[in-house]
C-alpha cells in the first residue's frame, strides 16, 4: 500500500497566478494511494524543502510527487532532499506544471483542470515506480569499436578525444565502410570524401587508437565494464618458408589488387528502355512547373504502370532531380497511391457517409469474406484488389461500388456476391 | 477553331450571344439529358447515344440532342427533359427511348407513367418547376447545372456567361469589384465563412507583383458532391469567377486543385480551359483590356486534409499535403511564398452573378448574417436524395421534409448531420432552426462544405460519431500530437462503446479529451475533430448510456450489442429474408414464420431491412 505525498509548487505568482495551486492539492487529497497533500510557495527553497522532510518522516511516506517546474530544473535537489531522510530518490517524481502549464496558458479554470490531470498522471506512474539502488563497479576503460564505417571511425575518435583507449575492429581490409561508396551525402549534398578521408587517416595517427582491419569479432562475453572479445584477425602476409606457392591465397584475396567494380543496381530499380520512355513522356508534361509537379508525374505513372513501380520512380527521380525518398514519401502520404501491384479488377467501395449510413460497411465486409483480402490487398491470382475509399461523390447511388471505374449503385450484399461471381466467371468486368 | 473566332471586345461577346440565342430558338425540339455522374451511372449516355441513333433513323435530325449538367434529383435518374415544352422525365430506360420520339416529339403527347408522381396530391408533374424537389429551391450557383451542356462555350455564352467579365475588365477596377464583392456580403463555402471580399482586400494588398488564386475543388467531406457537380456541369462559371477574382487582387495564374476521384470534373474543366483560351477569354489581354490570367489543374490524390489551405498549397507545390501554421495566412504568404487567394467553387461560382446582378439583388437574399443561397447535399435515409439549393436561413424542415420528401420507408427522422467530419448532428427538436453559419454553430454542428446527411432510427449516433472518428484518424497527417494522439485515444474508447466494452467515465474522458484536442490542434483538422462526438453526446447522451451500462444498441448497428429476432406473430413466411441473408442463417418454410440461427447470423441487418411487415426486431 502506497502513502504518497504530493507537494505543490507555486513557484512565486509563477505558478500560482494562473494555477489555483490550493485547489489542485485538495484533489491530489483525494486520489486513491495518496496520503497527503499540500502547496507552498517555493518548494524548493529550504522551508519548503523541510516541508517534504518532515512530511515524508512524519508520515512515513513511501512515495514523493513534487508539482513545481521542469525535472530539468529542480529533480536533482528534490531526489536528494528525499534521500536525506531516507527515502529511496527513485520513488519521486515530478509533475511540469508550469512550464507545462501555467507559462503556455492563460485560462485560470482550464490550466487548474491540467494540472489536476498532470498530477494524476504523476501519481500513477509513481505507483509502479520501484526503488533503485545506485552501485560501484570496477570498469576497465578501454573501449571496443566494432566496424569502421563513419559511424565507428567517428566513435573511435571520440572516445579516444575523451582519453581512453580504443580498439577499432574492421572486417573488411579497408575501413570507411559505405560512405566511401558514396559520392554525396544527404540531405545537405556535401562532399562524401572529403568528410571521410580526413578521419580515416586520424584514425591512424591516434596512438590511443589500435586499429585491427582484416578481422573478425568471433566471440563477445563478460559485461559491462568487463568484457572479452576473441577477434581473429585475417592474414596479412605470407610466411616464405612455408609457402608452396599454391596460389590459394592469391584467388581468394579480398584486397585483390584490381579495379573495385560498383555493384550493380538491383535487377528491380532499373528502368527498361520502354519504361523509361513513358516516363520521359510524363516528366515532360510536367516540366514547365515549378515543384515538377509529383503528385501529377506520380498519378500518370500510376495510371499507366497500375501502380508505382519502384524502377519507374528511381528512374523519375533521377529524371526530374527529386530525390527518391521524397518520391516515396510523397506517394505513402496520399491514399491514391499504391507501391504494390493491383489485380487486373478494382473494386472500390465508397464508405461515404451516405454509403456507410445505406450499410457500404457490410458490402466492403462482404467483399472481403468472398475474396479472402483486406483493404487495398489483392488476391493471389491478381484478379482483384478490394480499395474502401472515403467517398465518390456519387451519394444518391448509395451504397456504391465501382469495378475498373463502372459504377455500381444501390449495392446490397446479394448484388455483390452475384457480381463478384460473375466477373471470376468472364474474368472481365461486367456491366450492370 | 480560327483565330476569328476570339473574342476582342465586350461587343463580340454580345454578338455571340445574339448568334447562340437566335440558333437555339430556331432549334424547336431538344432533348436534353442529364450526363452528371449520377444520370450517368444509371445508364444516360448509352441513353444518349440511343436517342441519337433513333433520331437518325427516324429523320428527326433538327432535333437537337444536348448532355447537359447535374440537375441534383439523382435519386431518379436517368433525367431527360423534352424542349421547348421542358417536359420533365425521370428515371427513363432505354425501353423508352422508341416511345419518347414517337409519343413526345413527333406528336406532342407526354408519357404520363415517366413524369414524377409527387406523394402527398398524387398529381403527375410536367416541368421540372413543379415537382415538390424543386419547388422550395431557388437556384442562383445552380443557374446553368440542368439546362446548358458544360462542353461547350457557346451554351454558357448564350445563357448570359462572360457578361459580368466583360463588365469588370471594360469598367471596374480591382478595388470596385472587391468592394462590390465585400458589399454582397458573400461568404465562403468552404467551410469557415469568411467574408470572401475582405479575403480579396487582404491579398490584393499584399505588396509584390506575383500573386495567385486558387479554387478548392477538393471537397472532401464525404457525403459533399455539390463541387463536383458544379465543376462537371458548370466548368465556365468557376473558370469566370476566378477571372473576376485574379483580375481584382491582381494575380495572373490561377490553379484549380480537383480531387481525384472526380474524372469527369477534371475532364470537363479542361475542356472549358481550351475552349477559353480559344475564345481569348483565358491568355494574354482578355477583352483587350491588357489583363492576363491562365488557369491550371493541379489533381488530387486522395488526401482529406489537402482540402485545408495550407494542406492544399503544400501539395501543389508538389510535397506532402500537411497543413503549417497559420499566421501567416496564404493572403500574406501562401504558394511558393507568394501572396494567394484561395476559395471553394461554390464561393467562385457566385462571383460572375454578384458582379452581373449587383451587390444589392444579392444581399437581399439570405439572413441577416449570410448571404444569398448555399448548395446542400441531401443524403443518408432521405427519400429524395440529391443537390438543394435554398436561400441562406431556410429550415431544416423545409430541406428534409418538403424537399427531400421526408425519411425513407416511412421510419422516424432521428437527426440531421451538417458539416461533414468537422460538423454536428441536430435533434429532431431543432428541425425549424434556419440554416446559416452562425446558426448551425450556435448548436454545436457547422455548415461546412454543405453536407446535409440525414438519419433515421435504424442509425446509430455513437456508430456514427465512431464512423466520424474513424475517417479523421486516417485521415490525420500526423503533424501535431492533440490530432495524431487525441483524436485516435478518442476513437478507441468509441470502438470499445460499441463492442460494448464501455466503461463508466468513458464519456467524461470523451468530452475531456475532445476539448483538449479542439483547443491545442496546428490546424481545423483536429480543431473540429471532436465535433462529431461532442455534439452526439450533447443531444443523444442517452444512446450512450445505453451502449455503456445496459449494453444495447437500439438502432440495431453495432454489432456486438445486437440480436435479431423474427416475431412469429407478425411475420407471413414471404421468404425475402431468407433469400436474402448472406449466410443462410435464416430457415422456415413459405407461409411459415421463419426464424435467425443467432450461431449463423452475422448481424448485417439485411432481414431487418428488406422486410415489409416489421417482423424483424431488433432485442
Ligand atoms: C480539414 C479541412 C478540410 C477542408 N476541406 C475543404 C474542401 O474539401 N473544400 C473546400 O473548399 N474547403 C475545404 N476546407 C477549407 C479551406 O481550408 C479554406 O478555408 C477554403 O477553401 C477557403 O475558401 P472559401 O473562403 O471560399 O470558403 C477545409 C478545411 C479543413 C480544415
Amino acid at each position: 500500500m502506497s502513502r504518497m505525498g504530493v507537494f505543490i509548487c507555486w513557484c512565486g505568482a509563477n505558478i500560482a497566478e494562473t494555477v489555483d495551486c490550493e485547489e489542485v492539492a485538495r484533489y491530489a487529497r483525494d486520489l486513491p494511494g495518496v496520503y497527503i497533500a499540500q502547496s507552498y510557495k517555493y518548494m524548493c527553497s529550504d522551508p519548503g524543502q523541510r516541508i517534504i522532510t518532515d512530511a515524508i518522516q512524519e508520515h512515513q511516506l513511501t512515495s514523493v510527487v513534487v508539482a513545481s517546474c521542469s525535472p530539468r530544473m529542480h529533480e536533482p535537489t528534490f531526489r536528494k532532499t528525499a534521500a536525506t531522510v531516507g527515502l529511496n530518490p527513485y520513488m519521486l517524481e515530478m509533475a511540469n506544471i508550469r512550464e507545462h502549464c501555467s507559462w503556455v496558458h492563460t485560462d485560470r479554470r482550464d490550466a487548474t483542470e491540467k494540472a489536476k490531470d498532470l498530477v494524476r498522471l504523476l501519481v500513477e506512474k509513481v505507483k509502479r515506480n520501484q526503488p533503485l539502488y545506485e552501485i560501484e563497479m570496477p570498469v576497465t576503460q578501454r573501449v571496443m569499436v566494432i566496424g569502421a564505417g563513419i559511424a565507428g571511425i567517428q566513435a573511435a575518435l571520440d572516445v579516444a578525444a575523451a582519453g581512453h583507449e580504443v580498439v577499432l575492429v574492421e572486417r573488411k581490409p579497408s575501413i570507411g565502410g559505405f560512405m566511401s561508396m558514396l559520392d554525396e551525402t544527404f540531405p545537405t549534398l556535401d562532399c562524401s570524401q572529403c568528410i571521410l578521408t580526413p578521419r580515416m587517416v586520424e584514425i591512424m595517427q591516434n596512438d590511443k587508437i589500435t586499429l585491427r582491419s582484416n578481422a573478425e569479432v568471433e566471440q563477445v562475453n563478460g559485461y559491462v565494464g568487463n568484457f572479452g572479445v576473441k577477434i581473429r584477425q585475417k592474414a596479412r602476409s605470407v610466411d616464405l618458408d612455408k609457402c608452396t606457392g599454391c596460389g590459394d591465397c592469391w584467388n581468394n584475396c579480398m584486397a585483390q589488387n584490381r579495379i573495385h567494380e560498383p555493384e550493380r543496381e538491383p535487377e528491380c530499380s532499373v528502368a527498361s528502355p520502354e519504361i523509361a520512355a513513358k516516363v520521359d513522356a510524363i516528366a515532360a508534361k510536367y516540366a514547365d512547373e515549378p515543384g515538377g509537379m509529383v503528385v501529377g508525374a506520380l498519378q500518370d505513372i500510376q495510371e499507366e504502370f497500375n501502380y508505382l513501380r519502384q524502377d519507374a520512380l528511381t528512374y523519375l527521380s533521377r529524371r526530374i532531380s527529386v530525390p527518391l525518398s521524397r518520391l516515396f514519401a510523397v506517394a505513402r502520404f496520399y491514399g491514391a497511391f499504391s507501391l504494390t501491384p493491383r489485380g487486373r479488377h478494382i473494386i472500390r467501395v465508397c464508405l461515404g457517409t451516405a454509403c456507410h449510413l445505406r450499410g457500404g460497411g457490410s458490402i466492403a465486409d462482404t467483399i472481403s469474406r468472398e475474396l479472402g483480402i483486406g483493404d487495398g490487398e489483392t488476391t493471389p491470382d491478381e484478379m482483384f484488389t478490394l480499395e474502401r475509399v472515403n467517398c465518390l461523390g456519387a451519394c444518391a447511388l448509395a451504397p456504391l461500388v465501382t469495378i475498373d471505374g463502372r459504377y455500381h449503385g444501390k449495392m446490397t450484399i446479394a448484388k455483390m456476391i452475384h457480381l463478384i461471381e460473375q466477373c471470376q466467371e468472364s474474368g472481365d468486368t461486367v456491366a450492370v | 477553331m480560327t483565330e476569328a473566332t476570339r473574342l476582342q471586345t465586350p461587343d463580340d461577346l454580345a454578338a455571340l450571344r445574339a448568334r447562340v440565342v437566335e440558333r437555339r430558338s430556331a432549334k424547336k425540339v431538344c432533348v436534353s439529358i442529364c450526363a452528371g455522374t449520377g444520370c450517368r451511372a444509371q445508364g444516360s449516355m448509352e441513353l444518349l447515344a440511343e436517342f441519337g441513333r433513333q433520331l437518325e433513323s427516324a429523320g428527326l435530325d433538327d432535333v437537337e440532342l444536348r448532355a447537359t449538367g447535374c440537375h441534383g434529383f439523382c435519386e431518379r435518374g436517368p433525367l431527360v427533359v423534352i424542349h421547348p415544352r421542358k417536359i420533365f422525365y425521370h428515371s427513363v430506360q432505354m425501353k423508352h427511348v422508341a416511345d419518347i420520339i414517337d409519343k413526345t416529339i413527333q406528336h406532342d403527347e407526354v408519357l404520363p407513367a415517366l413524369l414524377f408522381r409527387d406523394p402527398k396530391t398524387k398529381q403527375r408533374c410536367e416541368v421540372e418547376g413543379e415537382v415538390p424537389f424543386y419547388a422550395k429551391q431557388q437556384r442562383i450557383v445552380f443557374r446553368h447545372n440542368g439546362i446548358i451542356d458544360p462542353t461547350d462555350i457557346e451554351d454558357y455564352v448564350g445563357a448570359d456567361g462572360y457578361v459580368a467579365l466583360a463588365k469588370v475588365l471594360a469598367g471596374m477596377t480591382p478595388e470596385q469589384v472587391c468592394d462590390e464583392v465585400e458589399a454582397s456580403g458573400l461568404r465562403g463555402r468552404g467551410g469557415g465563412g469568411f467574408p470572401t471580399g475582405k479575403k480579396w482586400q487582404i491579398c490584393r494588398n499584399q505588396p509584390g507583383e506575383t500573386k495567385y488564386v486558387i479554387c478548392n475543388g477538393d471537397e472532401g467531406d464525404p457525403g459533399a458532391f455539390m463541387d463536383r457537380s458544379i465543376m462537371e456541369g458548370d466548368p465556365h462559371a468557376v473558370l469566370e469567377g476566378m477571372t473576376i477574382g485574379a483580375y481584382a487582387i491582381g494575380a495572373s495564374k490561377g490553379y484549380l486543385y480537383v480531387r481525384g476521384e472526380y474524372p469527369l470534373a477534371v475532364a470537363n474543366l479542361n475542356v472549358a480551359i481550351e475552349q477559353a483560351k480559344t475564345r481569348g477569354l483565358l491568355g494574354d489581354d482578355i477583352f483587350g483590356s491588357g489583363f492576363n490570367f491562365t488557369v491550371e489543374i493541379v489533381r488530387g490524390a486522395g488526401a482529406f486534409v489537402c482540402g485545408e489551405e495550407t494542406g492544399l498549397i503544400a501539395s501543389i507545390e508538389g510535397d506532402i499535403g500537411t497543413p503549417r501554421q497559420r499566421p501567416p495566412y496564404p493572403a500574406e504568404s501562401g504558394l511558393w511564398g507568394k501572396p494567394t487567394n484561395i476559395n471553394n467553387v461554390e464561393t467562385w461560382t457566385n462571383v460572375p452573378v454578384i458582379l452581373e446582378r449587383g451587390a444589392s439583388w444579392f444581399a437581399s437574399i439570405g439572413t441577416e448574417g449570410s448571404k444569398g443561397t448555399k448548395v446542400f447535399s441531401l443524403v443518408g435515409k432521405v427519400n429524395n436524395t440529391g443537390l438543394v439549393e435554398v436561400p441562406m436561413g431556410a429550415t431544416l424542415r423545409e430541406i428534409v421534409f418538403d424537399i427531400g420528401g421526408g425519411i425513407q420507408k416511412k421510419r422516424k427522422f432521428k437527426a440531421v448531420q451538417t458539416g461533414g467530419p468537422s460538423g454536428g448532428c441536430i435533434p429532431e427538436s431543432l428541425l425549424d432552426l434556419p440554416v446559416d453559419f452562425d446558426k448551425l454553430r450556435e448548436v454545436g454542428a457547422m455548415m461546412g462544405s454543405g453536407g446535409l446527411i440525414v438519419m433515421d432510427e435504424r442509425t446509430c449516433m455513437v456508430d456514427v460519431a465512431k464512423y466520424f472518428l474513424g475517417f479523421l484518424v486516417g485521415e490525420s497527417c500526423g503533424r501535431c500530437a492533440p490530432c495524431r494522439e487525441g483524436v485516435f485515444q478518442m476513437h478507441r474508447i468509441l470502438s470499445r462503446i460499441v463492442e460494448g466494452e464501455g466503461r463508466e467515465g468513458d464519456l467524461e474522458t470523451l468530452e475531456k479529451l475532445g476539448n483538449y484536442v479542439k483547443a491545442s490542434s496546428l490546424c481545423q483538422l483536429g480543431g473540429t475533430a471532436p465535433n462529431p462526438v461532442l455534439s452526439t453526446l450533447r443531444y443523444f447522451r442517452h444512446e450512450y448510456e445505453a451502449h455503456i451500462k445496459e449494453k444495447k444498441c437500439r438502432a440495431g448497428i453495432c454489432k456486438e450489442l445486437v440480436q435479431f429476432r423474427i416475431d412469429p406473430e407478425t411475420c407471413t413466411g414471404c421468404t425475402l429474408c431468407r433469400r436474402d441473408c448472406p449466410t443462410e442463417a435464416i430457415t422456415g418454410a413459405k407461409k411459415e414464420p421463419h426464424r435467425i440461427d443467432a450461431a449463423q447470423c452475422i448481424k448485417c441487418g439485411v432481414c431487418y431491412d428488406v422486410c415489409n411487415f416489421g417482423a424483424v426486431e431488433v432485442e
